[in-house]
């Protein structure tokens, strides 16, 4: 008898049962690095292209901030190093500390685990398999992407480094999340210690490349170690050693850490909360429930209103070299002002319509609450059905219309100081015109999951047809009527003589129809069934 | 009679082709403890899911407090408060908070109540609700129900996971309940619970009323049994005031209803009665003959 005593039967069944939810980082990293050889030789033909691509990054610390340096970007596999490292890392990071956590903490609290140490199993049997999981889970990773880009048209050796800098990140952070799953006394609290380790070292590596920090600051960040190996320009191995090295002496921590703490608990105890509430009606409930995902979207807003307003201070230098990417971003505009112009509407739609997505988020949580049985005791109080369901739907439109505020201002802010020929007030006002056609792909949630929950997904259907007929609709050349099933087709550009306002009511009388049906189907139907 | 708290008559509700309430009756008067006893599945939370207008009736009647459960929601929802069986809370909120946010929606709590039933039930309102076990989930509903000033509580299996002690205090503190004149309605599959809290009951099977009255009548409904050991044979009129006759030559086993257990007493001594048990009807038998075959062993 050992400590890891049936680990192998433990991890047959583990990756029997939550093998499959590893499957979307592996399909997500994929993609990412699939998609950069496939789409650079398209969007950018000729050296010369390639050449104004690098001179604007270079010319833009805020894609230095998310995706590093740019080492070579007059090829494809330059691009996708440059384009994927970070961010690949990132993903595999993530999913590594989701199945990590999910597999030793989560288990704990579930009761789950507990069943099963009354078994024949050693006491880091359970943390052994989590840590199986995180490692084959990275493996699988960096193996299905290497090979998948290399159908692509990458090269054997820089996207096979490429995709190990992946596997080896999410090594690390299978480590990470090891030692975090046996601080924290639930598996809340150990995701947000992983989590937050990632995001802290990946701003502070970000901060590293783009402002010429001294070369220590990289060295000394795990993450930096990745973006030494520069794939597809020098092709450096031997910094994978150290993470090796890194991952390796944490997770000796975290089975020193785990021998000697007891079930279920951590090494940080909870905190005793308020025993009086200052929560009192279902608007401020509401809020509570939803206040971490506010928090999170609203510097996540803010965050690419950077990035997009960058990106719209360097777009005359795009848009001065010929390329499919004027198809896709001004839709068909003439003048350079009217192409600056389509560009930030275009920019805009898109804030709009990643900012639908928590809004669908704020109406999906109603259903869980109300499968959870928590809706139940709040009906039961006297709160009525549409006052319960108004004080979510208001959650649902106030919070997206707030992101896309935020991110149109810094937008603004960033795009009339750059001599582009639109003030700070044009920027913002185009970015409200935009609010209304996020509040149709809201209600469409709201419709969904007032009259028909069973086919909750459906709720996503307005986000899903927005994104593609408005940002991939022209490239194909749809029809206008096809085009115009997007509430998106339907936002003025403000900066026109005469922008006509018909269309703004139309998807608003839209919006007010699925209101409607929202409020009748809920204060109609049975609830929790 | 007096008033009707709840009154359902022949209340129907299918999910589906799943016939889950069939013709259901419900009376419970004004200030009485009314147990609402069945096994699991017989469609006890779903009959109250009806009362608190959480599911829509098919057919049938059903008043609650005067008013109509679908349509008067906020009216009645003032007047009553509601403990499920399974409680779920918010998991980053604590248990004290959840008290608060129920009670002021509700309208308010009694902050002297509030805090003596936190007391009594030795509950901590700083976890977190993810921290809590069931029994602890538990309190804090029960805690949130009772602290606040209602006509009506409506109690679906309230007690489960509470440990014995804590059961104690929550049969004390509905028991006070009904002394300040405040109706109940527990929904329970435990017969002592119902036997030392309920004026009346009513059992369900499979949707339908199959009994309802008080305890007493409900015992009346049962037969006594008896076991004697006579001198001689008993004869055939003797055995005409009996029912379930088993005779092994001088041992005899019967069961006689309960208002004609002096007839069968008087009919026995005539054969000179050697050994005598009368058993009084115990509601377990009842019960479990209700809970599991058809009704005959009841005729």
């Amino acid at each position: 008898m050992s400590a890891v005593t049936g680990t192998a039967p433990l991890l047959r069944t583990s990756l029997k049962h939550e093998g499959r939810l590893i499957a979307p980082w592996v399909v997500l990293a994929t993609a990412l690095s699939a998609s950069s050889v496939l789409v650079y030789p398209w969007v950018f033909p000729t050296v010369h292209d390639r050449q104004g691509l690098a001179a604007t990054i270079g010319a833009n610390p805020a894609l230095g901030l998310i995706f590093g340096p740019a080492n070579d970007l007059t090829t494809a596999d330059g691009f996708n190093a440059w384009r994927c490292l970070a961010l690949g890392g990132f993903l595999a990071a993530l999913g590594a500390v989701f199945t990590v956590v999910r597999a030793t903490r989560g288990a704990e609290d579930s009761g789950q685990a507990e069943l099963l140490a009354s078994g024949v199993l050693g006491r880091g049997a359970r943390l052994l398999t989590g840590v199986a999981m995180g490692l084959v889970g990275s493996l699988a990773l960096g193996v299905v992407s290497a090979l998948v880009t290399v159908a692509c048209g990458g090269g054997w050796q820089a996207s096979f480094l490429l995709a190990a800098t992946f596997t080896a990140t999410g090594w690390m952070f299978t480590a990470v999340a090891a030692v975090a799953a046996q601080l924290g006394s639930d598996a809340r609290t150990a995701t947000s210690m992983a989590v937050g380790t990632l995001g802290v070292l990946f701003v502070l590596r970000g901060f590293a490349d783009s402002i010429d920090a001294p070369a220590w600051t990289v060295w000394a960040n795990p993450l930096g170690w990745t973006t030494k190996t520069q794939p597809a320009t020098v092709d450096n191995w031997w910094p994978l050693a150290l993470t090796v090295v890194f991952t390796a002496l944490v997770l000796v921590a975290a089975f020193a850490l785990g021998a000697r703490r007891d079930f279920g608990q951590g090494a940080i105890p909870p905190k005793p909360g308020p025993a009086r509430g200052t929560t009192r009606s279902v608007w401020a409930l509401a809020l509570r429930l939803n206040r971490g995902p506010v928090i999170t979207w609203t510097g996540a807003f803010v965050l690419l209103g950077v990035v997009f307003g960058y990106f719209a201070t360097s777009v005359t230098d795009l848009f001065s070299s010929d390329s499919a990417i004027q198809d896709v971003l001004a839709a068909g505009a003439a003048t350079p002002e009217a192409l600056v112009s389509a560009f930030l509407v275009t920019v805009l739609s898109l804030v709009g319509i990643i900012a639908a997505v928590p809004g669908v988020q704020t109406m999906l949580k109603v259903r869980t609450e109300e499968t959870e049985d928590r809706v139940e005791p709040l009906i039961a109080t006297a709160t009525t059905r549409p006052r319960y369901y108004a004080a979510n739907v208001a959650l649902a439109f106030a919070g997206p219309t707030v992101y896309v505020l935020v991110a149109g201002t810094v937008v603004a802010a960033l795009a009339s100081r750059a001599d582009l020929g639109v003030t700070f007030g044009d920027v913002l006002v185009q970015a409200a015109a935009t609010v209304p056609a996020v509040w149709t792909v809201v209600a469409v949630a709201v419709a969904v999951v007032g009259a028909r929950p069973k086919v909750a997904l459906a709720a996503w259907l307005g986000v899903l047809a927005s994104f593609v007929l408005t940002l991939l609709g022209p490239t194909f050349g749809l029809a206008d009527w096809v085009l115009a099933i997007s509430p998106f087709w339907h936002v003025p550009n403000t900066a026109a003589a005469n922008p006509g306002l018909t269309g703004l009511a139309g998807i608003t009388l839209v919006t007010a129809v699925f209101l409607a049906i929202g409020f009748a189907g809920f204060r109609r139907r049975d609830l929790a069934r | 009679m007096s008033v009707a708290v709840v009154d359902v008559e022949a209340l129907v509700k299918s999910f589906g082709k799943a016939r889950a309430l069939d013709g259901l009756d419900l009376r419970v008067e004004q200030g009485q403890v009314h147990g609402f006893l069945g096994p699991n599945g017989a469609g006890k939370s779903t009959t109250i899911r009806v009362l608190l207008g959480l599911l829509k009736p098919d057919s049938g009647r059903v008043r609650l407090l005067g008013g109509d459960p679908w349509r008067d929601v906020v009216d009645l929802h003032r007047r009553l408060a509601y403990v499920p069986g399974d409680v779920s809370l918010w998991p980053g909120m604590t248990g004290g908070e959840a008290i608060d946010l129920l009670g002021s929606l509700r309208g308010g709590l009694d902050e002297q109540r509030r805090a003596e039933l936190v007391e009594r039930f030795e509950l901590d309102p700083t976890k977190r609700g993810r921290q809590y076990s069931k029994g602890n989930r538990q309190k804090v509903a029960i805690v949130a129900a009772l602290a606040s000033q209602v006509e009506l509580l409506v109690l679906d299996e309230p007690t489960s996971g509470l440990d014995p002690l804590m059961e104690n205090v929550f049969q004390e503190v509905v028991g006070e309940a009904k002394q300040r004149g405040t109706t109940v309605l527990l929904s329970s599959h435990i017969l002592a619970e119902v036997e030392t809290l309920a004026d009346r009951v009513s059992i369900i099977r499979d949707g339908k009323t199959v009994r309802t009255g008080t305890l007493a009548d409900l015992r009346g409904s049962t037969r006594t049994a008896i076991h004697a050991v006579t001198e001689r044979t008993p004869g055939t009129e003797v055995l005409a005031a009996l029912g379930e006759v088993r005779l092994d030559g001088e041992h005899l086993t019967a069961t006689v209803a309960c208002d004609r257990v002096g007839a069968a007493m008087t009919a026995l001594v005539g054969c000179g009665i050697t050994s005598l048990t009368v058993e009084p009807p115990s509601l377990e038998s009842l019960f479990l003959s209700l809970y599991g075959d058809e009704e005959d062993t009841l005729r």
